[in-house]
């Protein structure tokens, strides 16, 4: 164990945990889902947004609505992100992303309900979601286990822990029969979002693999750098 | 403290940093919600929260609580250069040949026990009178928009400094743990007026700690951002996700010992909380058909102030701490007699209703009620002035808000402006006078709520602020 071996952290094998700033959370679940559009510099690009709220607070025609953007402006990179100084980015804002007004010499690090409203509902979350899930079909073996197992690989660098696998297995199997039951929701939700769901791969497996995929992304570990 | 450092989660940088002052940084480890944490006052408070009516766009005294009845024989004639002194004007004034005075087209009667004159634009918020304190003498330094509103928001001019709502969440937290302490919601003006942006600062934290942020509440299908599930999901699937989430957090928790991850159990469960809080909240449609007609005809269109003014009686009904409404459109530049009256018609009905639904209920007993925008207009008209019509440019050196409510004198009007509403004669009141005032009136001494950033302590009034003794009941 190195807490007993180096007590002290003399040889700064390990350090503080803490949660990833809003623009990596983003991107980091782009990136596991393979949404990500790896494509470097350009105009900057309009992704997923809640309606309505430029129109609330700005002026001037052709300005005060926001339109999102189509295909690959939808999965930049975080950093590509279209930014209005009166309208921030309202997910990054969520997770103290600065208004860029004034110098920031530190960002904070909060954990709120609202962060876990977004993880949870915003177009890019379940989105990434069901593209996770059907990374977990497509690469991850022909087993359930084996599928968990490559989807919490994806995200967290490491296979999940016995008391973790049993959790999720519980979780996909619940899912399984809850959606097996109700197909107009799991067709509900895996509509969402811009990108049209692989064809190939069957709804009754791929919409509770995205309902487990949804829950490995808002675990604590996944949104904090350990 | 090192080797503890890394042994358990709970290290002397995390306990330090973890938030403000003394017990409240305790008080947030124990309890690590963003919302359910009140706080102590300085003293015993008149005011437990407070109703912010923001005019934006800046008000015009003249046709509305600042009567001068001299003014009629002015008509057309040169504003005095005695009166106008050196005074900074707007760009787009500055280059006029002439400053003809442009007196209101509006009348002025009196109201209540008090005799408080009020104009005709306001026949339903006149019925308040004697509940009323108007202060007449309310200056700025600002003479653009946004510098203006963002001193009125924040204390200074320039953005990065906490909103007043983000103050008092910091200050005393929230008194319902299923909602912000700190809402801020918008309207559009139903005429067509010129409606001046906005901006998320308004309502932002500043350097405050980011979970005292104002939360935007909009009408829409999510009152508050990312709030329904999915389609297909419902709440019986979100609690059963949620079940999952904390139960591998929970076996996160029991290795790393992070107070975080507990603090993000507890979130993700007051999260779920809001769902059900929040469009209870929202949901007018259990409000009987009577409260539709005292709030007015726009009372069931969403968005709209009247929309919002009752959500603002049912924020209050649940202890949310800070209600602030915007009203946009009051910049009337040019066309201001039509402006002003499609302003008011908006406005004068809702605001009355609100404050008869605060008072029925008791509640305007320990509510501040604050109504007004960031400047005033100037006495001379912007553009051809004709009998019937003219316009106003920016005056923040006077204008005219009023209060009503928890502490403040009842019928009772506040400072005095010159013939001409264009300078302040008698009790000036200056917007960090008001902000003192108004925290006072919480409870908060102005000079003791600080936060210390970027080497030196900082406050909402910065190094400014009087109480204003004169319209304390």
């Amino acid at each position: 164990m190195l807490r007993e071996r180096d007590p002290e952290n003399r040889l700064l094998a390990r350090g503080a945990r803490y949660r990833l700033a809003g623009e990596f959370v983003r991107d980091q679940a782009l990136a596991a889902s393979g949404l990500l559009v790896e494509k470097i510099g350009g105009p900057s690009v309009k992704p997923y947004h809640p309606p309505g709220l430029y129109e609330q607070v700005t002026a001037g025609n052709g300005y005060n609505v926001y339109v999102p953007g189509k295909g690959d402006d939808l999965h930049r990179r975080s950093l590509y992100t279209y930014w209005k100084r009166s309208v921030p980015n309202p997910a990054m804002l969520l997770f103290d992303a600065p208004f860029r007004e004034a110098c920031t010499l530190r960002r904070p690090r909060t954990n709120t309900p609202l962060q876990a409203l977004n993880l949870m509902n915003d177009t890019t979350y379940v989105e990434a979601a069901r593209f996770l899930a059907q990374r977990m079909l497509r690469e991850g073996g022909d087993t359930v286990e084996s599928r968990l197992t490559h989807g919490f690989r994806l995200l967290l660098s490491r296979p999940p822990r016995p008391a973790e696998l049993t959790v999720l297995r519980a979780a996909y199997e619940r899912a399984r029969v809850d959606f097996e039951r109700d197909r107009e929701a799991a067709k509900a939700f895996l509509a969402v979002g811009d990108s049209a769901a692989d064809a190939t791969l069957n709804p009754a497996e791929l919409a509770p693999f995205t309902a487990v995929a949804s829950t490995l992304l808002n675990l604590d570990e996944v949104v904090t750098k350990e | 403290m090192t080797s503890d450092t890394f042994q358990t989660g709970l290290s002397r940088r995390h306990f330090l940093s973890s938030t403000g002052i003394g017990a409240a940084a305790l008080a947030s480890l124990m309890n690590p919600q963003l919302f359910a944490d009140t706080r102590a006052p300085h003293f015993t408070p008149k005011a437990r929260r407070i109703i912010w009516l923001t005019q934006a766009g800046a008000t015009s005294q003249l046709e509305l609580l600042d009567y001068k009845p001299g003014l009629v024989t002015q008509f057309d004639k040169d504003l005095p250069a005695s009166i106008r002194g050196e005074q900074r004007l707007t760009g787009m004034t500055a280059g006029q040949k002439r400053f003809p005075v442009a007196p209101s087209v509006y009348k002025f009667q009196q109201h209540g026990d008090s005799g408080m004159w009020l104009s005709e634009l306001l026949p339903h918020t006149a019925k308040f009178a004697d509940e009323m304190c108007v202060i007449r003498s309310l200056h700025a330094e600002a003479i653009n928009h946004d510098p203006a509103m963002t001193l009125l928001q924040t204390g200074h001019q320039i953005g990065g400094r906490p909103a007043f709502g983000s103050w008092v969440a910091y200050g005393l937290g929230s008194e319902n743990a299923d909602l912000p302490a700190f809402v801020a919601m918008i309207s559009r003006p139903s005429g067509p007026t010129n409606a001046q942006p906005l901006h998320e600062r308004m309502w932002s934290s500043g350097f405050l700690p980011s979970r005292h942020q104002g939360v935007r509440f909009s009408s829409g299908k999510d009152p508050v951002l990312f709030l329904s599930n999915p389609p297909g999901i419902t709440t019986d699937r979100r609690r059963a996700m949620l079940d999952d989430v904390a139960a591998l957090n929970r076996l996160k928790f029991d290795e790393s010992q992070d107070p975080e991850t507990q603090a993000r159990i507890d979130q993700y469960e007051m999260a779920f909380r809001m769902q059900t809080a929040v469009p209870e909240l929202a949901d007018l449609s259990k409000e009987p058909a009577s409260i539709f007609e005292r709030y007015g005809p726009e009372s069931k269109k969403p968005g709209t102030y009247a929309a919002n003014c009752i959500l603002a009686r049912r924020l209050a009904e649940r202890g949310v701490r800070f209600i602030q409404l915007y009203h946009r459109g009051w910049d009337q530049h040019g066309d201001l007699p039509k402006g002003i009256k499609s302003q008011c018609y908006d406005t004068d009905q809702p605001t009355a209703a609100l404050l008869t639904d605060l008072q029925e209920r008791g509640l305007l007993d320990d509510t501040l009620v604050i109504w007004g925008g960031e400047f005033g207009r100037t006495v001379y008209s912007q553009g051809a002035l004709t009998p019937d019509n003219y316009g106003r440019d920016h005056h923040p050196r006077c204008y005219s808000v009023w209060m009503a409510g928890a502490g403040v004198k009842r019928g009772h009007v506040h400072g005095e402006t010159d013939d001409f509403s264009y300078n302040i004669v008698k009790d000036p009141v200056h917007i960090h006078d008001l902000n003192a005032t108004a925290l006072h009136l919480l409870g908060i001494d102005h000079t003791k709520l600080t936060y210390r950033v970027q080497g030196r302590d900082y406050r909402l009034t910065d190094v400014h602020g009087e109480v204003v003794q004169g319209i304390l009941a």
